[in-house]
């Protein structure tokens, strides 16, 4: 071991004495700006990862759509049938309607649905929480979204008018069409404002009656087998159809570009703001550090008269911040993730106290927080805390090598 | 004639004061060869400190040169050409005795098995073999100041430089720790350099010189 290492390992843990207290407060420091860093973007990221696995849910992995309409669904859900890697397909279509229930309207986007081919690509029944099932879904009923259904004080098996946009073309020509009244027999809830605004579900005929489609439809839904990334799908899928079709897929990371974008976007602002608890962590490092080599002149002195290069002892210095760096995140992780693991005890203990346990259900929808540690952040928060603890060493170390160890033995 | 270990001629060196030059050396010559012990005596102010931070090349001089052995200063050599003692022990307060004398060896190479032995041997020789383990806050004046004879024994060097390494002891310790310093640089053949105030001390060194302003009288 270089000499410098050596001394730096034994100014921050002298052998035969109690733990330093500098040492203990700047490793503390740095451990707890590493260990808030890790909860926050591992829950942040467990918010992240339910979305992402929520927009799956209800998007599929691939949509592959038609510059207009698909006039012949089960034709190309035949050809997408032969692709390997698609586990199953479901048609869709889609549009806005006018919802009037007790007087109370609403304009929410319709999809329409095969609820015979649906259940394989998307798991529509884990949402139904609030209330009916996906079986009882047939061309005169209606699911809506919960907050569809508070808006317009529906409940299960209300009887709710829609209007469609063909009604308005068909009153132009002077000819009457009456609005569909259709029974609500589910009520979803996917528990994300973002995908959970106001939506109804139809049967995919129903839908193709409301908008005069004929047996067109928007797109098809694919559901990929398990591990299989969407975007290399999304392009074998491309290959594979005839460009006669006029087809093409597009992954559900594509079509959410903007969502994943903000939310990546989010959790980067998130970690660059925590990042700066390191930093201050790293200004007293310094301070101690600076301390440190005005307390330490004389010996400083003396390591040059014995021999050492200016550089060395720099580097005794840079050391000293590097091992406080590399300790605190040691420390740091530990307490990160030892609070990850006990982090939903720590949210019931806080509801409790507050008496706010009803409320987080009801606003956040998660009676559990989610974490979802992503390696990218965690080797980028160890990197970070590493450099700016060794960067702390810097100022002190420059200022231990231009002591001149003459005038450093002179300083009485 | 043995060996030249130093050899200075026509050192100069002065400090600025204010807007005035205070020449402190005015052209020193010295020779010592090897095995010799030399003390330099002179009033306070005289430039004693600084003619030896000179000869450690610690510090460069106005004008004159000097060699060690045959060859210029250089500070890569420093370590292994020459031992230092001061006044205050400047021993390493985060490390215990057998380290603290390590310490001079670690500077120069990873210390060894056999540089293990040597120290703990040093320590034995200052009378400290029992106190190995303890840190310098747990010694006496007298004892830091032997960790620290021993520490400039280390790398066996040609040359001891000691400035006033009694100055801060009790008459007694200091004569004790003289001695000791004397008797080693003796067995080990080690050329020494002692500035001191005491004419007694001086006097049981092979030549005394004496500093009067800024040359050898
Ligand atoms: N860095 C410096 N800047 C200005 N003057 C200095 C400096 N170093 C030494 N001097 C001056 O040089 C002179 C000699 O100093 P030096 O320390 O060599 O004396 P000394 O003989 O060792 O004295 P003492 O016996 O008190 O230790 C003093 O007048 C001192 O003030
Ligand atoms: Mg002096």
């Amino acid at each position: 071991m270089p000499w410098y290492l050596y001394l730096a390992l034994k100014q921050l843990f002298p052998s035969g004495r109690k733990f330093p207290f500098f040492t203990a407060i700047s490793i503390l420091g740095v451990a707890l700006g590493v260990a808030v860093l890790i909860i926050s973007t591992s829950v942040m990221g467990g918010f992240g990862h339910q979305i992402r696995l929520m927009t799956v849910d209800t998007q599929g992995d691939v949509q592959v759509r038609a510059d207009g309409f698909i006039n012949n669904p089960d034709e190309v859900q035949a050809q997408l049938a032969r692709i390997p890697g698609i586990v199953a397909t479901t048609p869709y279509a889609q549009g806005m309607v006018g919802v009037l229930h007790n007087s109370k309207a609403q304009y929410p986007g319709i999809q329409g649905i095969d609820p015979a081919r649906i259940g394989r690509v998307v798991p529509l029944q884990r949402y139904l929480t609030p209330a009916g099932a996906l079986s009882d879904l047939d061309d005169d009923s209606v699911i809506l979204s919960v907050q569809l259904a508070g808006l317009l004080g529906a409940q299960l098996g209300d009887k709710v008018e829609v209007y469609s946009p063909l009604l308005i073309e068909k009153l132009k020509n002077d000819s009457v069409l009456l609005p569909r009244e259709l029974r609500v027999v589910g009520i979803f809830e996917f528990g994300h404002q973002a995908l959970d605004s106001t939506v109804v579900l139809v049967t995919l005929r129903t839908m193709q009656d409301l908008y005069g489609l004929g047996g067109a439809v928007h797109g098809i839904n694919v559901k990929l087998e398990p591990g299989l990334d969407a975007d290399e799908a999304a392009a074998r899928i491309n290959a594979a159809l005839p460009p006669a079709l006029h087809l093409h897929a597009v992954s559900w990371m594509d079509i959410n570009h903007d969502f994943l974008f903000v939310l990546q976007f989010e959790r980067n602002m998130l970690f660059f703001l925590l990042t700066f608890i390191i930093i201050v962590a790293a200004f007293s490092v310094t301070s101690s550090l600076l301390i440190s080599v005005v307390r330490k002149t004389r010996e400083i002195g003396l390591l040059g008269a014995l021999g050492g290069q200016p550089w060395q002892v720099a580097a005794c210095f840079c050391c000293q911040g590097f091992i406080i760096g590399a300790a605190g995140t040691l420390v740091g992780l530990g307490l990160g993730f030892g609070v990850l693991a006990i982090r939903d005890d720590i949210v019931h203990l806080f509801t409790r106290l507050t008496g706010s346990e009803a409320a987080m259900l009801r606003f956040y929808q998660f009676s559990h927080l989610p974490s979802y540690p992503d390696p990218a952040y965690i080797s980028a928060t160890i990197v970070c805390s590493i450099v700016i603890s060794t960067l702390a060493g810097l100022l002190p170390a420059w200022r231990a090598a231009r002591l001149q160890p003459v005038e450093a033995l002179r300083n009485e | 004639m043995s060996e030249a270990i130093v050899t200075a001629r026509g050192l100069t060196k002065s400090y600025l004061s204010g807007d005035r030059h205070i020449a402190v050396l005015r052209g020193i010559d010295l020779d010592i060869a090897a095995g010799e012990s030399v003390s330099i005596r002179g009033e306070s102010g005289s430039g004693k400190s600084t003619l030896l931070n000179l000869l450690a090349g610690l510090d460069s001089p106005d004008a004159g040169t000097l060699a060690w052995g045959d060859d210029p200063v250089a500070a890569a050599r420093r370590a292994q050409f020459l031992g230092m003692v001061f006044q205050s022990f400047y021993l390493i307060p985060e490390i215990d005795a057998l380290a603290n004398v390590l310490m001079a060896s670690r500077i120069v190479r990873a210390p060894g098995e056999a540089e293990r032995a040597r120290a703990k041997e040093l320590l034995a020789s200052v009378g400290l073999a029992e106190r190995a383990k303890h840190l310098p806050a747990q010694l006496s004046g007298g004892e830091r100041q032997r960790v620290a004879l021993a520490r400039a024994l280390m790398n066996a060097p040609k040359l001891i430089l000691a400035d006033e390494p009694t100055g801060n002891l009790d008459e007694h310790t200091g004569d004790a720790v003289i001695e000791l310093l004397l008797g080693l640089c003796a067995s080990t053949h080690t050329t020494l350099v002692l500035v001191t105030h005491n004419a007694t001390h001086a006097a049981k060194t092979g030549r005394q010189l004496f500093l009067r302003d800024g040359l050898f009288s």
